[in-house]
């Protein structure tokens, strides 16, 4: 292994690190204490939430946007292909074949240039713009890079270096920027489920 | 409509923050207890989807509506103070200080732009409980003494008084006697009636000040209902309001001294279920927070005027005809009822059994528009432009259907219905639950 190997390494055990912080934290504090009587049912209210809730078809912030929300998952799933890759590639197993490299490589410069939209999007709209500060430019611009220097990566095999520094600068802020909604947002979907579970509003009496 | 900045031009009880104030805003933000404030704190992307989903965002078209905006009022202060990154590098993880500017823009946004309906809530990308982050932020204001005076008056006067309208003892009991007459008139029964303060009855029933204020005939109408189903029940005349603005001023230790008022009230009478009169947010802050605010589980109860007569309809303790009420209705959802209660079948079930011509809004139910009086908006005099502004949503909503009468069990609801109604001619009628089962009851000798 090489020095920027164990730079993306160490960055990695750094995020892993912080995230297991959090995560513990969470857990340890427990579910919400409530002392009033449910009239609903907390389990189902939590599995609503994570299944037809998320469904497009039932968030406004999906089907009222929908080239924004289908750009969001396709940079969502490159993000996760590129971490996936990460781990495939640091330990180099398997040797890809060219043909595979290729169709990695496409996907995740299309995943990039949702990424890229995105931030555009960010830039020209007043509303967004106003939205935004500092982490939400590094935010976007870190993981679109790592996204892009896969593809690279995987398509030309000198750029190595770089790919494996964009990878570990992606480490070191996964856990400290916005991005740490990788956790986080399970958490906010088990509370809200845990919410409206208990309330009897999710799922509906009737369904 | 809106002229501007109402909740800065008229706010008399701003004063500069200092650090005493500031560090006891700031200790509500220490998640070190709560899971779901630490959740909610971080899970907030800022992708601004939320926007379409906000009555004010929609009615306004002005940035600093977005949901997201006011989460971030509230998220960015505890990046600053609660998280390293913020107290090393604020500005690389947007994180703010809160100070003088913070705190005015945190009273506009969070009291004056925010009925905490909970619509963005389930519209969110991520799920971020938006109405919750603007409720701790609401804490973090009433800690710095920043509520608007005119809802601090109120919940003054429940203080107070007993009540939020601040209504004497006596004017109470002369209403109740007044409607008592009616009923008995109306009945053509001499024993038909209205009984205040009578202990170990089943039912204690609470009512919203503004019936007794506004609406008597609301009271007579629930009085009817109780006598057709030969129900055992009192009013407590000192203990009445179902109401506590004390959710909505921020204040737990305001909001946990209503909550005991009728805590105490109960057991005092020694009823057996604690009714909670049509009103959402009391519902709410009755219902769910109530033995949060008291710290302990509620030894009797509760229930709600809709569920009350879900249970006499399906028991056969009513009987009602819908022929008795033609005109088309339509539901107007409590936010705090239906997507934040969960009875939105139960109110369904309840006016078609009352009423044989029914039509739904579009959008209804959980996904329901708040009426724009809600989070304590009503008792905002300085937000009144921005109040009716967002409420054209709803009377557009209403026109819409071609109803003639809006049904809503909630009398904040009803306020806010009838300001729309006059504002944008609507030409409707707005009833609550009981008034409109009132009309439909077989009322057997």
């Amino acid at each position: 292994m090489c020095w920027f190997h164990w730079i993306a390494i160490t960055s990695l055990i750094f995020s892993v690190a912080l995230f297991s912080y959090q995560f513990a934290r969470l857990v340890i504090l427990g579910k919400p204490e409530d002392l009033s009587v449910s009239s609903g049912n907390v389990t189902k209210g939590v599995v609503y939430s994570f299944t037809k809730a998320m469904a497009p078809g039932a968030k406004e912030s999906a089907y009222l946007h929908m080239p924004t929300y289908a750009g969001g998952i396709i940079y969502h799933l490159g993000t996760f292909l590129s971490l996936a890759l990460f781990f495939v590639l640091i330990v180099g197993f398997p040797s890809f074949n060219n043909p595979l490299k290729f169709i990695f490589s496409v996907l995740l410069f299309i995943s990039f240039f949702a990424g890229f939209a995105i931030l555009i999007k960010r830039i020209l709209n007043k509303d967004l713009k106003s939205l935004s500060g500092l982490d939400d430019y590094i935010s976007n611009i870190i993981t679109s890079l790592v996204q892009l220097m896969t593809a690279v990566y995987l398509l030309i095999p000198d750029a190595e270096i770089f790919y494996y520094l964009s990878v570990a600068l992606f480490f070191i802020w996964l856990p400290l920027g916005k991005t740490k909604h990788l956790l986080y947002f399970f958490f906010a979907r088990y509370h809200l489920g845990f919410f409206y579970g208990w309330r009897g509003t999710w799922p509906q009496k009737s369904e | 409509m809106d002229g501007g900045e109402p909740g800065l031009k008229n706010r008399n009880n701003m004063q500069k923050i200092d650090k005493v104030k500031r560090d006891r805003a700031l200790e509500l933000l220490k998640g070190g207890s709560d899971s779901k404030l630490l959740t909610h704190l971080n899970a907030c992307v800022r992708c601004g989807l939320c926007a379409g989903s906000c009555m004010f965002y929609i009615a306004h078209k002005e940035s600093k509506y977005i949901p997201a905006k006011k989460v971030d009022l509230v998220s960015s202060v505890y990046r600053r103070y609660c998280t390293t990154m913020g107290k090393i590098a604020p500005a690389l993880v947007n994180a703010k200080e809160l100070d003088d500017n913070m705190a005015e823009e945190m009273v506009d946004l969070l009291f004056g732009s925010c009925t905490m309906c909970g619509r963005c809530v389930k519209h969110c990308s991520i799920g971020v409980d938006i109405a919750y982050v603007v409720r701790k932020g609401r804490e973090m204001l009433s800690a710095m003494d920043m509520v608007p005076a005119s809802l601090q008056a109120t919940v003054d006067s429940a203080l107070r008084t007993g009540n939020n309208m601040a209504i004497p003892t006596e004017e109470f009991v002369d209403t109740i006697k007044w409607m008592e007459e009616e009923l008995i008139d109306e009945l053509g029964d001499k024993n038909a009636r209205i009984p205040l303060d009578e202990p170990d009855k089943n039912v204690f029933y609470t009512l919203n000040p503004r019936e007794p204020k506004f609406f008597p005939l609301s009271i007579s109408a629930i009085a009817k209902i109780f006598y057709a189903a030969g129900e055992n029940w009192t009013i407590s005349s000192l203990f009445y309001d179902v109401t506590n603005y004390g959710y909505f001023n921020g204040n737990k230790e305001e909001a946990t001294v209503i909550a005991r008022n009728l805590y105490d009230e109960i057991h005092k009478l020694k009823g057996n279920v604690l009714v909670l009169g049509e009103c959402g947010h009391g519902t709410r802050a009755n219902r769910w927070e109530g033995p949060n605010y008291l710290r302990k589980s509620y030894d009797f109860d509760m229930t709600t005027a809709v569920e009350l007569i879900v249970d006499y309809i399906r028991q056969g303790r009513i009987k009602l005809d819908n022929s008795l009420n033609q005109e088309l209705v339509t539901i107007h959802d409590p936010c705090n009822l239906v997507r934040n209660g969960g009875l939105l079948d139960e109110i369904r079930f309840v006016v078609k059994s009352a009423a044989n011509n029914f039509t739904e809004m579009n959008p209804h139910g959980n996904e329901n528009y708040c009426c724009g009086g809600g989070g304590g908006m009503l008792a905002m005099s300085e937000y009144n432009d921005r109040r009716l502004k967002i409420g054209e949503i709803k009377a557009n909503q209403i026109r819409a259907t071609g109803a003639k009468v809006v049904i809503t069990p909630c009398h904040n609801c009803v306020d806010q219905l009838s300001q729309l109604n006059h504002t944008y001619k609507l030409g409707i009628k707005i009833k609550t639950i009981a008034e409109l089962v009132a009309d439909a009851l077989i009322i057997e000798k």
